[in-house]
């Protein structure tokens, strides 16, 4: 499996390439994006951190242990770090796989993973 | 040893990185009750090495210890 794990200060794009093979059916795309509403308070964004070396460990056997669950041929997993204004992507994972149901669990159980142990805190402004 | 605090832990240790002399059976609860005394860890969760570690097992040789927070990445 191809990987591709990035913790990145700048404005997330997401990226110009593709692993797609002969194999390959499906190609989910997640964004997340910051709301402008927090806990019910308008905010203007949220400030990142992460314990970066940990976190590319972490994300790294997720996605290595989420893969034998759910075999994809590519991931792509940006989190964007500092500064993200409201409406603007935080975070980008995009999974391809033979098929549709594996592409979509891998994305949802990794950002389920990734919510639960990775060493990435926000805080709303 | 470089022992690491993040977000809330950072505030609430009044540091971010420090460098200490760490004995090998030494435990990351009484690392902290050395250089945070009061901080409270129950909140909390060790990393050592990059590894969550019980807050009472010995660090041995590692290099870096984190205290960790609630995290909220995505």
């Amino acid at each position: 499996m191809r990987r591709h794990i990035e913790f990145i200060t700048e404005r997330i794009v997401a990226p110009d390439v593709s692993a797609v093979t002969l194999e390959t059916g499906a190609q989910v795309e997640f964004k997340g994006i910051v709301r402008g509403m927090e806990n019910g308070r308008v905010i203007a964004g949220l400030q990142y951190e992460a314990y970066v070396a940990m976190a590319e460990v972490h994300v790294g056997r997720m996605i290595e242990e989420l893969g034998r669950r759910w075999p994809c041929h590519a991931v792509w997993f940006i989190h964007r770090l500092g500064w993200v204004p409201v409406g603007e992507v935080s975070l980008y994972v995009r999974a391809e796989a033979s098929h549709r149901e594996g592409a979509f669990r891998f994305c949802i159980e990794l950002i389920d993973l990734l919510k639960k142990d990775a060493p990435i805190w926000k805080a709303a402004v | 040893m470089k022992v690491l605090a993040f977000a809330t832990a950072r505030e609430r240790a009044g540091f971010s990185e420090i460098e200490i002399e760490v004995d090998p059976v030494e435990t990351p609860r009484g690392i902290m009750g050395r250089v945070a005394p009061g901080l409270g860890v129950e909140s909390f969760r060790a990393a050592v090495d990059f590894e969550y570690w019980d807050w009472d097992a010995a660090v041995g040789a590692a290099r870096e210890m984190a205290i960790i927070p609630p995290v909220s990445g995505g």
